[in-house]
């Protein structure tokens, strides 16, 4: 996988995705402006397929952001809720459709499955005890 | 005492002022004027010559307005007074107040009216030590505005206040010089708009006369129609029907519309819960499914967008786990609290499903129970994927959030509140034993589902022998066959936590409780450790950490109290049902008004008086939703098929009661009941 938004969205493959719900279709476009021009990524959903192009055309959900926005979001490090209270991203449309574009990105590095966090404070009881509420 | 609150709501939007109207920042709790979790009136104080006002009385019309009367002075001298003020606040997407003057002596007077501004754009969650921003003022007295700014980034939030009478702006706020004919009036409308830049191109500066026009015919006809719509109740008792309308009018309160617009879904509650909980809005659908059934679908729906898709330890997110709490403010866009988009919570997952399940039952709705097949599907994986931390089948919770996230992920979400009987704090991950109960009735519910909806027999057939593993292995592992009781709680090594608390309601609810040992549980429920008279508590009294006072370890919650009800007519317990039932409802009549998210745990006899406590907010959805399932689950409303079965069991001194035009999947149907004292009195016994 590419670190960019743009690598990920090119190697995005034709694959059955199970993680997009099969009620979901429709069309997404990416906006990513950057030092006065605007790159425009068009996502079709059908079937829990998504097939990528680039196209300024109309979209069910147009989303918004700066390049290096979409690179963050791409690469784990910033959530896509957080940007767009932020107003780093902007979102306009069919608002269902927002959980593809979560979907198609990877979530945070390093990560841990509950299971394994369990492990850990099994082997070393000393962490993760003190949450504050 | 603590001073007097004042509030008017509409959404997650509220303000909270003194007796006066007056807003003047208090650490202890969120005064001032507050949408999407940020505050924009931190300051709105009153004065005319120089002198604060105060409150001959006040009409409370509906939830999004008031009226304040008022008089210059101190109490001592207002009672020859020459002028008079109307204070008149309203509340819908944008803080309206309407300010009249009235002069009422035979000659012209001249006045000073001055109202102090201020805003602090504090985040909700820092409200007992809010940080000094940054704010740009201007002062605009040609346009009649006072504008605050404030900028991070590119978030940024905005109050504008505008004068409809030409007025002295200066950065602090508004000055009149007016002078007024004898028993003449001098009227000003002021209108607070909030400008979110960064939650969708929020932009609230509706025109002065459509905020207007808005609170006098829309917000007033929605609220009619949405009585409207909700069953009515006939009862003898006229404090019966206050509570009822009281509880719907809260619930109309407390909806608002998340940005996602899959329609109008629950907050938890004023004043520290105006915000979308996964697990109280579910709870409060449950409990409202035979009234306002609306409110499940765009809950659902709204859950099954924001339904987490990967792991993320700072969020305590994993792929098909429904969401704890959701915010929008400065500190979740930051990251400084994890709540944009926070997943901490055990229950909220299998609670969906039931939910959804329950749904279709009343409503029928077959369409959007196969909508929700992915999401239905990912939330049962996530169960057995995500929720069995340790591998032994049970579903529990361990934050992976060390500086912020919650230690205990069931309701009961106190730090302190799973413990042994003697005090002793039981280690993590912790599988608390409603969380079983839910897991074991969401597969079953599940299994219906994929059978009657989604075409898959050997996936509902796999789900119903999972289930049948769990209550069978979960009535060995958690029952303490001495106390005859289940534990609140395993250790990670599976020793059980033997505290008694009233997590048992629960299991009887999920169904997950063997027939035989019912009767044992209702006896501890309705037993002196638990029962206080007024309700259940959440832990008994006598064991280490039990304190009346304690939210999780002593108090009575009217939601927690409803499911108990309602576990309790699962299993044939009736009476037991209709004696903690009748305790609840005395409790809300006693009180009147809105019904609290939960009470102290003092006996009754001792009190005689529900004893409130200061972190208890009211209106709650699911306080006010508990009694709304506490008056179906007496009457004994159930969904069989294309009918809507009655089986009363109403306790003495409810006397007869009639809710008509129950909506549902058979249309509109009417429940009729009545009390055993007046069966008792009007039919002579045999012999």
């Amino acid at each position: 996988m590419g670190t960019t938004a743009a690598e990920q969205l090119l190697a995005l493959t034709p694959e059955r995705r199970p993680e997009i719900p099969e009620t979901l279709n429709g069309t997404l476009r990416l906006d990513a402006y950057e030092d006065g021009w605007t790159q425009h990524w068009y996502l079709t959903v059908t079937d829990q397929h998504v097939e990528f192009s680039r196209s300024a055309d109309e979209a069910d959900l147009v989303l918004r952001a700066h390049r290096t926005v979409f690179d963050r979001m791409a690469a784990g490090q910033l959530r896509a809720s957080a940007a767009m209270l932020r107003n780093d991203l902007t979102v306009a449309g069919d608002m269902r459709l927002f959980v593809v574009f979560r979907r198609i990105f990877p979530g945070p590095a390093g990560a841990r499955h509950p299971r394994e966090a369990a492990r850990q404070l099994a082997a070393d009881p000393s962490t993760g005890r003190d949450g504050r509420r | 005492m603590r001073p007097e609150r004042v509030y008017v709501m509409s959404g997650n939007a509220f303000a909270i002022s003194d007796g006066q109207g007056d807003i003047l920042v208090d650490p202890h709790d969120p005064i001032g004027y507050f949408a999407f979790d940020t505050r924009f009136l931190s300051h709105w104080v009153l004065k005319v010559d120089g002198e604060r006002l105060n409150a001959l009385s006040r009409d409370d019309m509906t939830y999004f307005e008031t009226r304040f009367f008022l008089v210059p002075g101190a109490a001592s001298h207002y009672v020859d007074t020459d002028v008079s003020l109307i204070r008149h606040r309203s509340l819908d997407e944008a803080f309206h107040e309407r300010i009249v003057v009235l002069n009422h002596s035979a000659e012209p007077a001249e006045f000073t009216v001055r109202l102090d501004i201020g805003s602090d754009f504090a985040d909700t969650s820092e409200i007992q030590q809010p940080r000094t921003r940054d704010v740009s003022v201007v002062a605009d007295s040609e346009r009649r505005q006072l504008r605050f700014r404030y900028a991070r980034d590119r978030f940024v939030r905005q109050t504008v206040v505008t004068s409809t009478a030409p007025v002295d702006v200066d950065e602090g706020g508004l000055t009149y010089r007016i002078r007024i004919e004898p028993e003449g009036e001098w009227i000003t409308d002021l209108h607070v708009a909030t400008h979110i830049e960064g939650a969708a191109g929020r932009d609230l500066r509706a025109s002065l006369e459509e905020h207007r026009q808005h609170v006098r015919h829309t917000m007033r006809e929605d609220l009619q129609e949405w009585l409207d719509r909700a069953p009515l109740l006939i009862s003898e008792r006229p404090e019966l029907t206050a509570v009822y309308r009281q509880c719907l009018v809260d619930l109309a309160a407390l909806r608002y519309l998340p940005l996602s617009k899959t329609g109008f879904v629950p907050v938890g509650g004023l004043p520290w819960g105006m915000a979308l909980y996964g697990r109280d809005a579910i709870i409060t659908c449950l409990q409202t499914l035979a009234f306002l059934p609306e409110l499940a679908r765009a809950t659902l729906d709204t859950l099954a967008t924001l339904q987490g898709d990967r792991l993320d330890d700072e969020h305590d997110e994993e792929p098909g786990k429904i969401l704890a709490e959701l915010r929008y403010g400065e500190a979740a866009a930051f990251g400084e609290e994890p709540t944009a988009l926070y997943y901490g919570a055990a229950d909220t997952t299998p609670l969906f499903v039931v939910l959804l399940d329950e749904y279709e039952r009343w409503s029928g709705d077959a369409d959007l129970v196969r909508e929700l097949r992915h999401p239905a599907r990912m939330a049962l994986d996530w169960i057995d994927e995500y929720g069995d931390l340790t591998g032994d089948g049970y579903l529990r919770y361990l934050t992976r959030n060390d500086r912020k996230g919650w230690v205990n992920q069931g309701w009961q979400n106190s730090p302190d509140a799973i413990t042994y009987a003697d005090g002793r704090i039981p280690g993590l991950p912790r599988a608390t034993c409603e969380l079983q109960g839910y897991a074991y009735d969401a597969k079953r519910r599940g299994a219906r589902l994929a059978r009657e909806f989604w075409g898959e027999p050997e996936y509902a057939d796999r789900l119903e022998r999972e289930a049948a593993e769990l209550k069978r292995r979960f009535n060995n592992d958690f029952w303490l066959p001495q106390a005859e009781y289940y534990a609140l709680a395993l250790e990670p090594d599976g020793t059980p936590v033997d505290a008694l608390s009233s997590n048992m309601g629960h299991l009887l609810w999920s169904g997950i409780v063997e027939e035989e040992r019912a009767r044992a549980l209702a006896a501890h429920l309705v037993g002196p450790d638990l029962f206080s008279g007024w309700g259940v508590r959440t832990f008994a009294a006598g064991q280490h950490r039990y304190n009346p006072v304690g939210s999780h370890l002593g108090a009575v919650w009217p939601s927690d109290n409803a499911l108990i009800v309602a576990g309790l007519r699962n299993y044939r317990r009736d009476a037991e049902a209709a004696r903690i039932a009748s305790g609840i409802f005395d409790m809300a009549c006693t009180l009147g008004g809105s019904v609290p998210e939960l009470i102290a745990g003092y006996e009754r006899e001792v009190t005689k008086y529900p004893i409130q406590l200061p972190a208890a907010g009211r209106p709650q959805a699911w306080s006010s939703g508990g009694l709304l399932m506490l008056l179906a689950t007496l009457l004994g409303l159930r969904p069989s098929g294309e009918n809507l079965l009655v089986s009363p069991v109403l306790p003495a001194g409810f006397g007869r009661i009639e809710l008509l035009d129950i909506p549902g999947r058979w249309g509109h149907s009417d429940a009729y009941g009545r009390d055993r004292g007046n069966l008792r009195a009007r039919r002579p016994r045999m012999r």
